[in-house]
């Protein structure tokens, strides 16, 4: 199936947005300029506060009003959708029955926001009438590529953490290594090791930071 | 608009191919990741890594081809699509600018890319190089917003925190009970290994391709 390469899942949903035609307008604004308005009121916070960081093992993912096709000119015959469409489009670890879950148990409050301008989202009334929506929702992939890992998130954020950490723990201690002093190279290694705890989960970074949390270099300077 | 998430950029296209010759894309993507087909390549090319493989600066990619039946659709009156061609949608999560990315496509795998998209509508080929910009961007509906969970790190940054996370546990391992000129050697074999794979992340500027996006961004963090 083309929606999963190894542990990665790529999931892509079309969801049909209600037409003002139908279902009349939201203080005089379409429903899809509504779904774009809102999206992009996401998109002025930082990363680690959009909705989708609050989602488990989400890589990477989003969201975006289709409006219609693109005509390409003559000899092409005019083309037209006769709903707008949101489509989401998420790279995540796992299977697509927990991740939902997770993004509903998570994320529902402002999903809801709006998603509520979605055809047929008031029979959504739990995570697993979410589940059902989505994949009534979801487009099938044709071909997936992964040029990253497929880790879960949890340890591809703790790699990067310690990516981070022993690079300045590298710099700040070049002159130890330059100068072959093992001694005091070993205890500030075993030092790096106790502060750090490769082996163990936390310390980490959370999702979606945008920057190096203040005075971190400082802690791994022995 | 949202196309950017620290140092990734989400570009997605969408662009027709007339029904009668959709299924010579669903074919090729067939054979791209079909494993016997693709043993057999590098048994004749020789095993050097081709296609996307060697664009380094890709997270995750993917492509569908939909038919108009595939839109979905959830009743409550939602009419129909009767699309007079097929679609073909593309979403990627690379790191670099644009033409950054749309130029290492061009340069680096044309004939690759004339395969993907060869029988879509006006199609004009990966070279010359403007006329490609063009219909990329002619095809590009813009992201609302977009999320990444490392916007700090890049594809290349992931694949080496991970490598680089299982070489700091092999040391840890096997400098347990170590002497200080054992542990120097070991050490240094790790910086020697992983020369490449330590290096600081650092945070990317506010960009966006509007102005007016970044000047909003800024305003609700000061």
């Amino acid at each position: 199936m083309a929606n999963k390469s190894g542990n990665l899942y790529g999931l892509t949903t079309f969801i049909p947005i209600k037409r003002t035609a139908q279902y009349g307008t939201v203080n005089g604004q379409s429903r899809s300029s509504k779904v774009r308005e809102l999206l992009q009121e996401w998109s002025l916070h930082p990363n680690d506060e959009s909705p989708m960081a609050k989602v488990p093992n989400t890589y990477l993912c989003r969201f975006y009003v289709l409006n219609d096709v693109y005509y390409q000119g003559s000899p092409a015959k005019e083309d037209h959708l006769k709903s707008k469409y949101l489509i989401f489009s998420s790279n995540f670890y796992g299977k697509l029955k927990p991740y939902l879950k997770g993004m509903w148990d998570n994320a529902q409050e402002q999903l809801k926001e709006v998603l509520q301008h979605c055809v047929a989202f008031e029979e959504v009334n739990s995570s697993d009438d979410f589940v059902k929506y989505i994949k009534r929702c979801q487009v099938k992939t044709t071909f997936l590529f992964n040029g990253s890992t497929d880790d879960p998130l949890d340890e591809q954020l703790k790699a990067l953490y310690l990516k981070q950490a022993f690079t300045h723990f590298v710099f700040d201690h070049h002159n130890l290594i330059n100068k072959g002093k093992a001694a005091e190279l070993q205890q500030a290694f075993k030092a790096f090791v106790d502060k750090a705890q490769p082996d163990q989960p936390i310390p980490t970074w959370s999702p979606g930071w945008e920057a190096e949390p203040e005075r971190f270099e400082e802690n791994y300077r022995f | 608009m949202s196309n950017i998430a620290g140092k990734a950029y989400a570009m997605n296209t969408i662009s027709p191919i007339p029904k009668c010759k959709a299924w010579k894309n669903r074919l090729t993507f067939w054979a791209a990741q079909n494993r016997v087909i693709k043993f057999l390549i590098r048994l004749i090319k020789g095993n050097k890594p081709k296609g996307l493989v060697v664009l380094s600066m890709i997270h995750y990619a993917r492509w569908l081809i939909v038919s108009p039946s595939q839109f979905p659709n959830l009743g409550h009156d939602q009419p129909k699509e009767r699309l007079k061609y097929v679609y073909e949608v593309f979403f990627s999560n690379f790191n670099g600018s644009w033409d950054q990315y749309v130029d290492s496509f061009h340069m680096a795998i044309p004939s690759g890319l004339d395969r993907l998209w060869a029988n879509n509508f006006k199609y004009p080929g990966s070279v010359p190089l403007q006329p490609f910009h063009d219909y990329i961007e002619f095809n590009q509906p813009w992201t609302n917003h977009y999320y990444n969970a490392y916007p700090m790190a890049t594809s290349n940054d992931v694949k080496s925190a991970q490598k680089l996370k299982k070489y700091l546990l092999k040391l840890m391992e096997e400098t347990k009970n170590a002497d200080p000129e054992t542990f120097l050697k070991q050490f240094n074999q790790l910086l020697r290994d992983c020369q490449h794979d330590i290096s600081l992340m650092e945070p990317t500027p506010i960009v966006s391709l509007a102005a007016d996006a970044v000047a909003k961004r800024e305003a609700k963090r000061s």
